[in-house]
C-alpha cells in the first residue's frame, strides 16, 4: 500500500496495516526470554529485568523456565565445554521461531577464557546467533540494545518470498546435532554447516 | 492437538444453537438459553486460536519436529529411564497426613454448617468417616509422625 | 601457633618412622612447609587434627603442583691425590632430578584460630606412582578438592570416598593443568597475540609468500 494513502487514512483514524507487520509487530513485542544463565553475565541480565532498567517495557520479562514458552535465547556468560552440550540442547528444545543474543566476550569468543583447556570459543560454534553484545560484562543498557536490535531483525522479516528467516523455511533445520564429549574435546569442535574460522591473511 | 473447525462442525454448533433457543422460546427457560450461548461461546474461543494457529502453520511456518527437540526436557541434560517409575512407598505417609489434615476439612465445614438441619442417616455416615480418618490420625500418631524432633 | 619445626618434631615424637622435612620458602612471605612421606600421612594429619595445642581441625585449601623433570646442575668438590700431594678440583655435574606430582594441603585449627600450617605430599613420578593416600577421612572438605586435583593433575587419591571427575567430564582423558598438557587445536584468530599464542598464529595463519610480503613479523590481520 502507498505509504502517503496510508498516513492519510491514519489521519483520519483509519489504521491499515498487513497481516506480515501485525504477526511482526506481535512477535517482536513478546520476546519471551528462557531463564537461564552461565556467569556473571546473568547478573547484568537479571539487573536489565529489575525495575530499574526494566526490560518489561520491551514485553521481554517473562523469564520462562521452560524451552517450550520461550522465544529466545540469552547465552549469558562462559560456555564451557562441558556446558555446551546441554545449551545446544536446550536450542533445540524450544519452539520456533527462536532466536539467540549471544551476551558478554565469553559467549561470543570465550573472552578472557579463550585461551582456556576448558571454555567454549563462542557458542556460535554450535548454534546460530542472531545479536552479540560484546562487554565483559555487557551493561544492562547493552542487553537493551541487543534487544531492540533483535525487534528490529523480526519487524523486518517477511512471510514469504526468498528472504523468509530461517524458522519459515522447509529446507532450513530447525535443530542441530548436538555435540558429544569426546577423549579430548568436545566432538565436533565445532558445525562447520553454520560456523567457519573467520580467513585471515597475513600482510607480512 | 484440537484441529480447526471444518464446516461441518460449525454447522453443528450453530443448530444446536438454534435448538437450544428453541427450547428458550417454547419452553419459556431463558435462562438455559443464555446457558447454551455461553457454552458455544467458550468453545468458540478456546478452539478458535488452536484452529488459527493450525491455519497459520499449514500456509507460513512449517513444523520441524526432531528427536531432540521432541525429547523430554531435563534441563538441557538428557532424560534417563522413564517418567513412570513407582515412588517410595514412604510418601504413602504424606498422604494419610495430608488427608488427615486438609482433605478432611473440605468435607467438616459443610457438615458443620448444615449440622442442624440433618438427617439420622446423613449425620451416621458423616460420623463413619470422620472415624476413618481418625484412624488414619491413630496411625500415624503410633507411627511417631507427630513427635517434633 | 608453634614453629613448623617444633611441630615436626612433635609428629616424631607421635608418629615414629615418618620421614618428615620442613621445605622452607623464599619468597617474602616466609612461610614453611612440611613434606611429608606418603606412607605416614594419615597418621601424621589425624594426629595434627587431634593433638592439644596443635588442633588443626579445618583444611581450607587442597592444591596441586606438576614438577616436571629438572636438570639440575651441581658442582662437586672433590680431593684428588697428585704426585706431590693433594688437589681441589671442582667440576660440575649435571644430574636430572625425576618429576613428581605434589598435593599441598592449608590446614587452620579454628578452635585456637592458628594457622596455616602447609602439608605436601610428593608422588613417585609423574607417570605410573602417582598414587596419594586421601586425606578426606580426617578432613571431609578435602573430597571436592582431592577430586579436582586428580582430575586436573591426575593424582590418585588411595581411600577416597567418591574419586571421579569433577569439572571435566568422564571419559575426558588428559590432566588439563599438567605442564606438559597439550591442548586440541583449534586456535581462533585473535587481535594481539603473544608468546605462545603468538607462535599458535604463525602455525595457522603462515605468512604470505616471497613477493606479496615482507618480514614475518606483526601480527597476523595487521
Amino acid at each position: 500500500m502507498d505509504v502517503g494513502l496510508r498516513s492519510e487514512l491514519q489521519r483520519h483514524g483509519i489504521f491499515v496495516t498487513t497481516l506480515e507487520e501485525l504477526y511482526n509487530w506481535g512477535r517482536s513485542n513478546s520476546l519471551w526470554p528462557l531463564g537461564f544463565g552461565l556467569a556473571c553475565c546473568a547478573i547484568e541480565m537479571i539487573a536489565a529485568s529489575m525495575a530499574r532498567y526494566d526490560l518489561a517495557r520491551f514485553g521481554a520479562e517473562v523469564f520462562r523456565p521452560s524451552p517450550r514458552q520461550a522465544d529466545l535465547m540469552i547465552v549469558a556468560g562462559t560456555v564451557t565445554k562441558k556446558m555446551a552440550p546441554q545449551v545446544v540442547r536446550l536450542y533445540n528444545q524450544m519452539a520456533e521461531p527462536k532466536y539467540v543474543i549471544a551476551m558478554g566476550a565469553c559467549a561470543i569468543s570465550g573472552g578472557p577464557f579463550k585461551q582456556g583447556y576448558n571454555v567454549l570459543k563462542g557458542i556460535d560454534r554450535y548454534i546460530p546467533v542472531d545479536v552479540h553484545i560484546p562487554g565483559c560484562p555487557p551493561r544492562p543498557e547493552a542487553l537493551i540494545h541487543a534487544l531492540m536490535t533483535l525487534q528490529q531483525r523480526i519487524a523486518a522479516e517477511s512471510l514469504v518470498g526468498p528472504n523468509r528467516p530461517r524458522h519459515l523455511r522447509r529446507d532450513q533445520p530447525g535443530e542441530f546435532p548436538v555435540p558429544e564429549y569426546g577423549s579430548h574435546d568436545l566432538i565436533p569442535p565445532k558445525n562447520e554447516s553454520i560456523w567457519r574460522p573467520p580467513v585471515i591473511v597475513r600482510s607480512g | 492437538m484440537l484441529c480447526l473447525l471444518d464446516s461441518d462442525e460449525v454447522a453443528r454448533l450453530a443448530s444446536v444453537g438454534l435448538v437450544l433457543s428453541h427450547i428458550g422460546m417454547d419452553g419459556g427457560s431463558t435462562e438455559y438459553l443464555t446457558l447454551g450461548i455461553f457454552l458455544v461461546a467458550a468453545c468458540l474461543f478456546a478452539l478458535m486460536p488452536l484452529g488459527l494457529a493450525r491455519l497459520w502453520a499449514w500456509r507460513f511456518a512449517p513444523t520441524k519436529p526432531g528427536p531432540v527437540k521432541n525429547s523430554i526436557y531435563e534441563c538441557g541434560l538428557e532424560s534417563q529411564g522413564d517418567a513412570w517409575r513407582p515412588f517410595k512407598s514412604a510418601y504413602y505417609l504424606y498422604a494419610i497426613v495430608f488427608l488427615v489434615f486438609d482433605v478432611e476439612i473440605v468435607f467438616l465445614l459443610p457438615f458443620a454448617v448444615a449440622f442442624g438441619g440433618l438427617p439420622l442417616g446423613a449425620v451416621l455416615a458423616m460420623m463413619l468417616f470422620v472415624l476413618l480418618v481418625v484412624e488414619g490420625l491413630l496411625w500415624a500418631w503410633a507411627k511417631g509422625v507427630l513427635r517434633w524432633s | 601457633m608453634e614453629s613448623t619445626e617444633t611441630i615436626r618434631l612433635r609428629i616424631l615424637e607421635a608418629v615414629p618412622g615418618a620421614l618428615l622435612e620442613v621445605v622452607p620458602n623464599g619468597a617474602p612471605v616466609g612461610q614453611p612447609s612440611l613434606l611429608v612421606d606418603p606412607e605416614h600421612a594419615l597418621a601424621v594429619a589425624r594426629f595434627l587434627r587431634d593433638a592439644p595445642g596443635l588442633q588443626f581441625d579445618y583444611c581450607s585449601n587442597v592444591t596441586g603442583v606438576d614438577w616436571l623433570d629438572r636438570e639440575e646442575e651441581e658442582i662437586v668438590r672433590d680431593r684428588v691425590a697428585e704426585t706431590g700431594g693433594e688437589k681441589k678440583i671442582e667440576e660440575p655435574r649435571k644430574r636430572v632430578r625425576p618429576g613428581y606430582l605434589e598435593v599441598v594441603y592449608h590446614l587452620y585449627s579454628m578452635a585456637l584460630r592458628h594457622g596455616p600450617l602447609v602439608l605436601r605430599l610428593r608422588t613417585g613420578n609423574r607417570t605410573d606412582r602417582v598414587r596419594l593416600p586421601s586425606l578426606t577421612p580426617i578432613w571431609r572438605s578435602c573430597e571436592f578438592q582431592e577430586r579436582e586435583v586428580y582430575d586436573l593433575f591426575g593424582v590418585v587419591f588411595e581411600g577416597h570416598p567418591d574419586l571421579r571427575r569433577i569439572l571435566m567430564w568422564e571419559g575426558f582423558q588428559d590432566y588439563p593443568m599438567r605442564k606438559d598438557y597439550v591442548e586440541p587445536d583449534d586456535y581462533e584468530y585473535e587481535p594481539t597475540p603473544h608468546d605462545d599464542v603468538w607462535e599458535k598464529a604463525r602455525r595457522h595463519y603462515p605468512a604470505p609468500t616471497v613477493g606479496s610480503g615482507g618480514e614475518t613479523s606483526g601480527n597476523p590481520g595487521s
